[in-house]
């Protein structure tokens, strides 16, 4: 009996390996030729790049406590995420309950208010801010409402999911009693979905504080829009200050958050 | 009279009774509103000039009506928006890997691994949207620009993600490829990359569905493609053509949503790509 040779792949699966890889490469190519985009560029132009960082060197931190500005735009964006936090969470929290199945009898109203969390949740923010700004001007209060409106489509849907993977069994019996719909979302439902909405929502402030920033650049004002404002005007110094201070401020917003869900959820469940 | 004393306290307990029951509530109400309205004021909150802005703009009456002729026009645009997803995915993906294998503690010395997981770290504080303004700044405007910043926001994604997909990896597989002689390339390879390729891909594909949103939005700050048109068209108060361009995005967003789910699940049921 002749020995069968061992390859590390089968002749099929090298052949699919194979097919897999060279088309992604001659995709890529074809990509990159139709948009102009050329890698070695990355090489050729770097130079340009070490200028710019020769230019934000040393960075002007002074203004960051000289200007009054700066400050008012840190406020308005912690505040912009927040309210859009509070505002767009409660409105979530309010529709979840008219999408979970366990909650809501009506299917036709069900899937009417899932249809609206989802449209919430796929047309892009720069459509909405865009939309903001042109009713209430460029500022805060644009972002703050862009803010409510991505964070009902973001949420919604997954508080729908969390309220409907609540415990059976404990609604049952207090249905048996002869509650009503209401006396069971209020003692079997909410005390059990409780802690994972908060830290939903903790989760949903460090995701706003980092779609504030990037908001600020279509006029929803604050930190982002300093921040756009400065590289604009070439004051790159003062740009290269306003980064450190962007990425401190999602650094510290993240740990936070991290640190209030783990306690909420009971420590060790979340890594 | 200590009696006396003792029921009016009583009373008083009994009234307050609700105050005890939800003082969780209470307390959370008491640091809210506060929070609430300072927060409120800075944003500068009105919201009757939003009902009357939304009448006046008319913008939502303007924006029912596409403009059916400029899908044409949309078309390449849209097409530039993928590709720039696309590419700063793949490239992304492909340096996450070799970022990974650095920032992984059973591959890389530890020093390695730390400042690794620092840089990382620091890649994913950072919006896409500062990065590309910084890159916009040294290259110029353009979609070379807006690939270099979805790459980077995707190598420090990814490079967590594999990193710690890498990490979780079976000591035991890797020690049994090392005892039959593999070389560390092959190590890497046939123990490491083989094993993790299912979730690679998975991961690959989440961040492309990322990548198509954020390319919306870098595209409106410099990158160019479909969020650049509608950008374009909001600010000349064109409002069917803004209208075209949101129609074309929903298409784009979806059908990505829909074939990166279908290919994830399909990963999932067949353990990888055989």
């Amino acid at each position: 009996m002749k020995a069968t040779p061992h390859y590390a792949f089968s002749p099929a699966s090298y052949r699919q390996r194979a097919t897999i890889f060279s088309g992604t490469a001659i995709l890529l190519v074809a990509a990159c030729i139709f948009m102009g985009f050329d890698p070695s560029m990355l090489f050729t132009e770097f130079h340009f790049v070490i200028d710019l960082f020769k230019e934000m060197m040393p960075p002007h931190f002074h203004p960051l406590w000289e200007d009054k500005t700066i400050g008012m735009a840190i406020l308005e964006t912690l505040s912009m995420a927040f309210m859009g936090t509070l505002i767009g969470g409660g409105i979530a929290l309010v529709l979840a309950f008219f999408a979970a199945t366990n909650t809501m009898p009506f299917r036709a109203v069900r899937l009417l208010v899932r249809a609206i969390l989802s449209i919430q949740r796929v047309i892009p923010s720069l459509f909405i801010i865009l939309i903001f700004v042109a009713a209430v001007g460029l500022g805060p209060f644009a972002g703050m409402l862009t803010l409510v409106f991505s964070t009902i489509g973001t949420f919604g849907q997954l508080f729908a999911e969390i309220i409907e993977n609540t415990a059976y069994e404990p609604a049952d019996a207090i249905y048996a009693t002869g509650a009503s719909r209401w006396q069971v979302i209020r003692y079997v439902i909410l005390p059990q979905t409780l802690p994972s909405f908060t830290a939903n929502l903790f989760y949903a402030y460090d995701i706003n504080i980092r779609t504030a920033i990037g908001l600020g650049i279509f006029g929803g004002g604050g930190i982002g829009f300093q921040l756009f404002q400065a590289m604009r005007l070439l004051h790159y110094r003062d740009a290269l200050a306003l980064i450190c201070l962007t990425v401190l401020l999602i650094v510290l917003t993240e740990k936070m958050s991290d640190a209030l869900r783990g306690q909420l959820l009971g420590g060790g469940a979340l890594k | 009279m200590p009696l006396n004393h003792r029921t009016a306290m009583n009373a008083i307990s009994y009234n307050l009774r609700w105050v005890r029951r939800y003082r969780k509530g209470l307390l959370a109400l008491v640091i809210l509103v506060p929070l609430a309205s300072g927060a409120s004021y800075i944003c500068g909150v009105q919201w009757t000039s939003l009902w009357k802005g939304m009448a006046e703009s008319g913008a939502l009456v303007r924006l029912m009506t596409p403009e059916w002729d400029a899908f044409a026009e949309m078309l390449k645009p849209a097409m530039e928006s993928v590709l720039i997803a696309l590419v700063g995915t793949l490239l992304g993906t492909v340096l996450s890997i070799l970022f990974a294998f650095t920032a992984a503690s059973n591959i890389a010395p530890k020093w390695l691994r730390n400042s690794v997981r620092f840089v990382l770290g620091l890649e994913r504080a950072l919006p896409e949207i500062v990065i590309l303004l910084f890159l916009v700044a040294a290259f110029g405007l353009g979609p070379f620009a807006g690939v270099l910043s979805l790459t980077i926001g995707c190598i420090g994604m990814l490079g967590k993600l594999i990193a710690d997909a890498i990490e979780e990896l079976d000591p035991v597989s890797l020690e049994s490829i090392e005892a039959i002689g593999a070389t560390k390339i092959q190590l890497l390879v046939f123990g490491v990359i083989q094993q993790i390729m299912p979730s690679i891909i998975s991961f690959a594909l989440f961040r492309f569905e990322l990548s198509i949103r954020l390319s919306i939005v870098l595209g409106a700050v410099g990158a160019g493609g479909i969020g650049l048109e509608m950008y374009r068209a909001f600010f000349l108060l064109d409002y069917p053509r803004a209208t075209t361009a949101l129609v074309v995005i929903l298409a784009m967003v979806f059908v990505t949503e829909r074939l990166s789910e279908f290919l994830r699940k399909k990963i999932k049921a067949e353990g990888a790509l055989k």
